[in-house]
């Protein structure tokens, strides 16, 4: 369980991050976030595995207040917390094997990482996981060899391997054409469904978020100024997120499911 | 404009490319260059008068240099001398690779995030850099008397100074979003270094170590000249001694090594990037 | 997770690992030669550290201030040495880089002839040209000079070459279609194309250039390296420390200037 309690966080240059968010989100759920660029949202769910520290208020992971943490506790933390990126964020130059890997780190020993001794589970659950999102030939090619959505699924495949309890999104499919972006996001629902992992992803598109979210957050300026199920979201709802009329880019399309 | 029949073309009464200002301030800088050029031949007995007084005189005695003996560089001594040369810039160039990783960390803006560190790391190969590689073997050779030794010690800290200046700047070229990922999901930071750092700048670390072998090879073979071992030595040996055509044999020899060298140092390089 | 599936193998290419394994032979086989063949006294070198560090170390901390005029004075006689060499070299690299660069020059042979004479006067360390040119014309600055000079003109004309041959040759088309002849064409198109990296380079090659020439000295051609070597070989540490210590403040500021002033050419 996640839980904001009147955090807010500023940031040195004065910019107000997040403003009195409350937020409480149960085990299992898979919440989007929505708000323009600029509204907070990659702010929001930063502040889960602490790559920004909030300044005031309380934000408690499995009843444990995280902003306290330093050091070892806050590795311990980010090991339970998996993370994707709008970029992907992979080592380019490295193998598909060695990035997905790369999600144990926070498991392994400092020594037996460099000596590359990762354990026979390790290796298996790293292919396992490759093959869970169809991936798995592309084993032994170098990250820059694949296209952008499967660079984001051998980064989906990263994460499970670090066998988190919670998975936060960051604009997932920012980068990726419409097709790509909604069987990203169904890699995302599939895992949350079946391993009931905890999922929190940050979307601008609304159309996006209609279909696959449980629970939507709406943000402006820091706040949280929506926050209710899917099904009390329309589109005035979203007028109301954005503060203005919605407008065509706002919707990704392609909704209907291409294989690749 | 028109063209004379000279052929060149002439601007007439159309306005020139250059305005008045900026003709006066090119001319004024060319007169600048024009008096410190004077100035410097002056103090250096290098006037244009001289140097063409000169010339043949420098020809006739550079003469006394040919023919080369180039038997010389089958003798087993200046073979040896020949390859303690190698040997000593290989030395040198390992020793300095490694040291040249915690280094060139601290000297990255990206990893090194305390900036008082970062700046006084900067500060300290920077200044590095300006010392002459001659000058630490005279001083190394004072220390540890005429030998190898001090000649690969020079040559550490020499070419330490080149080595980590352009790995850090290779570092700070580095795409951080791996890192941050790593980070993200719990890795300590050496195993940051390690997946997220090593894989991008292993390439560009082989070529730059191949750069600054090449530099050690041609600074290995003056080093000598001091009394800090290797083929230097020889060559000044026989200079001293009027031997002027072995002195020239050794030359080539020399000219051969760092062109070999350079050749081979390439090709592995263009493999490697 | 016992049932899990492991990873397949990586295929291997077996010619991969031919070469592979060859290069790490060959590797290996540098270092088993060279640490078998290089021959440190390390007993004597320790002894000597012990007895000399004192009187070393220290000392270069410790400049001597006495001797500030003097080495001022030579640090100066260097300038003069480094700025003489890099014009003539600036000067001496403009027809060789012409020579040297394929769209200038039309003929195959001239371009690898210019070239080759290139490489191989950058093949020459600059202390053994200087060494060469006070057996030539004596230990005295002019030796210097010459020496800063040809090894300059081997590493700026080729720079100059590659310059010229990323000129914009459609400006050079444009200017024959129009009649103008070989003098015009190079005084209108190509010159004031380049004249700013070449002036670039040049001043760069002069920072290289001071580097350079502090060391001349050591063997004749002048400049702080005399005093330098006098230091040395009188054990004058305190003066070593000035001297060193005026280097590093003197290159700095050149190589500052140097930058701010390329800034603003390129």
């Amino acid at each position: 369980m996640i839980e904001f309690k009147d955090v807010s966080l500023v940031y040195p240059n004065g910019t107000q991050g997040l403003k009195d968010v409350n937020v409480t989100i149960k085990d299992g759920e898979f919440v989007v976030i929505v708000g323009l660029s600029g509204a907070g949202k990659s702010t929001f769910i930063r502040s889960i595995n602490r790559i920004v520290t909030p300044t005031s208020g309380a934000l408690l992971v499995d009843e444990e207040d995280i902003l306290k943490y330093k050091g070892k506790d806050l590795r311990r933390l980010r090991t339970k917390v998996g993370m994707i990126f709008q970029n992907y964020n992979l080592v380019k130059r490295s193998n598909v094997m060695k990035n997905v890997l790369a999600g144990r780190l926070g498991h392994t020993g400092t020594f037996r990482s460099i000596v590359n001794l990762f354990s026979k589970e390790d290796r298996a659950l790293a292919f396992e996981s490759l093959r869970r999102v169809n991936i798995e030939e592309k084993l032994y090619n170098r990250a820059d060899e694949l296209s952008g959505g499967q660079q984001q699924r051998v980064s989906i495949a990263r994460v499970l391997t670090q066998k988190p309890n919670y998975i936060l999104a960051d604009e997932p499919v920012a980068s990726l054409d419409p097709p790509t972006s909604h069987q990203v996001m169904s890699y995302l629902k599939k895992i949350n469904r079946e391993d009931k992992i905890t999922t929190i992803v940050n979307l601008h598109f609304i159309d996006m978020a209609m279909e696959y979210a449980d629970r939507i957050i709406g943000m402006r300026a820091g706040e949280v100024v929506f926050d209710g199920p899917v099904s009390q979201v329309n589109e005035k709802t979203f007028e109301k997120i954005y503060g203005r009329a919605i407008r065509e880019d706002d919707m990704r399309g392609g909704a209907d499911l291409e294989e690749d | 404009m028109k063209k004379t029949d000279t052929g060149l073309l002439t601007t007439g009464k159309t306005p020139s490319i250059y305005t008045s200002k900026t003709k006066s301030r090119l001319l004024l800088i060319f007169g600048v260059v024009l008096a410190l050029y004077f100035l410097s031949t002056y103090q250096t007995n290098s006037t244009p008068g001289e140097l063409v007084i000169g010339l043949p005189n420098l020809f006739a005695l550079l003469a006394k240099f040919f023919p080369p003996n180039l038997e010389v560089l089958v003798a087993s001594s200046v073979v040896a001398a020949f390859s303690e040369t190698i040997q000593m810039a290989i030395i040198a160039t390992t020793v300095a690779a490694i040291l040249c990783v915690p280094l060139s960390l601290l000297g990255a803006q990206n990893i090194t995030t305390n900036k008082y560190l970062y700046g006084f790391m900067r500060f300290f190969l920077n200044v590095l850099r300006t010392i002459p590689d001659i000058v630490l073997a005279l001083i190394f050779v004072g220390i540890f008397g005429l030998g190898v030794f001090p000649g690969i010690l020079a040559l550490i800290i020499f070419s330490l100074g080149i080595l980590a200046k352009l790995i850090s700047e290779t570092i700070e070229s580095v795409d951080m979003n791996p890192l941050e990922a790593m980070q993200a999901s719990g890795a300590g930071t050496i195993q940051m270094i390690y997946y997220g750092l090593v894989p991008q700048v292993l390439p560009q670390f082989s070529s730059l170590v191949l750069y600054v072998f090449e530099i050690n090879i041609r600074a290995s073979v003056v080093l000598g000249l001091v009394g800090a071992g290797g083929i230097g030595l020889v060559l000044d040996q026989q200079i001293r001694l009027y031997n002027l055509p072995n002195a020239m044999a050794i030359i080539i020899g020399i000219f051969i090594l760092v062109v070999m060298i350079e050749y081979v140092s390439n090709k592995i390089r263009e493999a490697i990037v | 997770m016992a049932e899990l599936q492991m990873p397949p193998k990586k295929k291997r290419n077996p010619l991969n690992i031919a070469k592979k394994s060859l290069m790490a032979a060959v590797v290996i086989a540098l270092y088993v030669w060279t640490f078998l063949g290089i021959n440190i006294d390390w007993e004597r070198a320790f002894e000597r550290m012990a007895n000399n560090f004192e009187r070393v170390i220290p000392r270069l901390f410790r400049p001597d201030w006495n001797a500030f005029d003097k080495v001022l004075d030579a640090m100066i006689e260097t300038l003069y040495i480094a700025f003489a060499g890099s014009l003539m070299a600036a000067i001496l690299a403009i027809p060789l880089g012409f020579l040297a660069a394929n769209n200038m020059t039309n003929n195959r042979f001239l371009t690898a002839v210019g070239k080759w004479i290139l490489s191989a006067v950058r093949a020459f360390p600059d202390l053994i040209l200087a060494l060469l040119f006070v057996v030539a014309v004596g230990p005295n600055p002019f030796a210097g000079v010459l020496a800063i000079a040809i090894g300059s003109t081997g590493m700026l004309g080729k720079l100059y070459s590659e310059v010229l041959e990323s000129v914009d040759m459609k400006v050079v088309e444009a200017m024959e279609a129009n009649g103008a002849n070989k003098l015009q064409i190079l005084f209108h198109g190509v010159i004031p194309q380049v004249i700013p990296e070449f002036l670039s380079y040049a001043i760069y090659r002069f920072e290289v250039d001071v580097r350079a020439s502090t060391i001349l000295g050591v063997v004749g051609a002048g400049g702080i390296g005399t005093l330098i070597f006098f230091a040395s070989s009188n054990r004058n540490w305190n003066e070593m420390g000035l001297i060193i210590l005026i280097i590093i403040v003197v290159v700095t500021i050149i190589d500052f200037i140097s930058a701010a002033i390329r800034k603003r050419i390129v």
